[in-house]
């Protein structure tokens, strides 16, 4: 019988699967005596994870109660989990991947089908970006700050804000996002293109008007 | 002539063509449209198309930026709860 050490020895790396999350020092120590049940070492992990963690429950849910609740869940279901991690992708993407199934089984128990059927993804007809080849329009780049991006996000209809963080933010794959979300990897595509198209049209509106109003565009 | 890559007739592509079909190209390759050499002549052909795709490769690039660093946080309760979770499981009055 193996010990879950000799897996992880044995286990492929995914060939660029660390690029955005390169391995934190002291953190391969830490899942190991997590693993071993060593309660500080968890909690090594907890202060390592928990910002990501949360904001990416607050990213997908948008409310910061449920993300807390969320957050907490995520990190008992690692305590139970980290067993059977065994170093094939970085740490932190196995267990993003794990709190985004937990959101989303969350999601479906509230009854929202947002993320579980196609034609659910889909935001009404006035939430949808508007088609635009008009007239030149004065450009985007270099002119949006994080906050700024950060709250036209927060805007976008659940269907396509849930596509845009997964790939666009969190830099899974679209063939990733379909398995978690039940999904097609042309309908991943579709909603990502749409969720830019809308955070370009938000974005623009940002900047067409004065700061105080920013916030009422975005709600 | 239709480009084997992308199945697209570059010469005769009209701005609505390619609309139809971004979705694919930024899912495709690197999914800098703006930088494939395939694309130069009908982005410079259509100022619009070029700002479009211009916009949305800033936008997925911007929102890279958006993973680190991050400052918000959850309250100390969070890990309060775990801990106490943890420990009621430990004696076994209740499973995590």
């Amino acid at each position: 019988m193996y010990s879950q050490g000799q897996i992880m020895n044995q286990a492929k790396p995914v060939p660029g699967s660390f690029k955005r999350n390169p391995p934190i020092a002291g953190e391969a120590e830490a899942i190991e005596a997590a693993k071993n049940g060593d309660a500080e070492a968890f909690s090594k992990l907890y202060a390592l994870h928990k910002r990501r963690v949360y904001t990416l429950c607050l990213r997908m849910l948008g409310n910061v109660s449920e993300a807390e609740d969320m957050t907490q869940e995520a990190f008992l279901h690692l305590f139970r989990k980290i067993g059977s991690f065994r170093g094939e992708s970085a740490f932190s993407t196995w267990l993003h991947r794990l709190t985004v199934n937990l959101v989303l089984m969350h999601l479906r128990k509230k009854g929202l089908q947002l993320v579980s059927l196609e034609e659910t993804i889909n935001p009404s007809e006035e939430d949808a970006p508007k088609r635009d080849f008009g007239a030149r329009d004065p450009q985007l780049a270099g002119s949006v700050d994080r906050v700024a991006l950060e709250r036209a996000v927060g805007s976008l209809p659940p269907g396509y804000r849930m596509v845009f963080v997964l790939h666009d933010v969190e830099g899974f794959e679209h063939n990733e996002i379909a398995t978690m979300l039940e999904c097609s990897t042309g309908n991943s595509k579709s909603q990502l293109h749409k969720a830019r198209l809308k955070l370009r049209e938000l974005l623009r509106q940002s900047e067409a008007l004065p700061l105080t109003a920013l916030s009422e565009v975005l709600q | 002539m239709t480009d084997p890559g992308t199945q697209l007739n570059l010469e005769g592509m009209t701005p609505d063509d390619f609309q139809a079909r971004l979705p694919e190209l930024f899912a495709a390759g690197s999914g800098r449209i703006s930088e494939d050499p395939r694309f130069a002549k009908f982005l410079h052909d259509n100022p619009t198309c070029e700002a479009l795709v211009r916009d949305l490769e800033y936008i997925a690039d911007a929102a890279r930026q958006l993973l680190d660093p991050v400052t918000d946080e959850p309250s100390d309760a969070v890990w309060d709860n775990i801990q106490s979770k943890l420990k009621i499981a430990a004696v076994g009055e209740e499973p995590v």
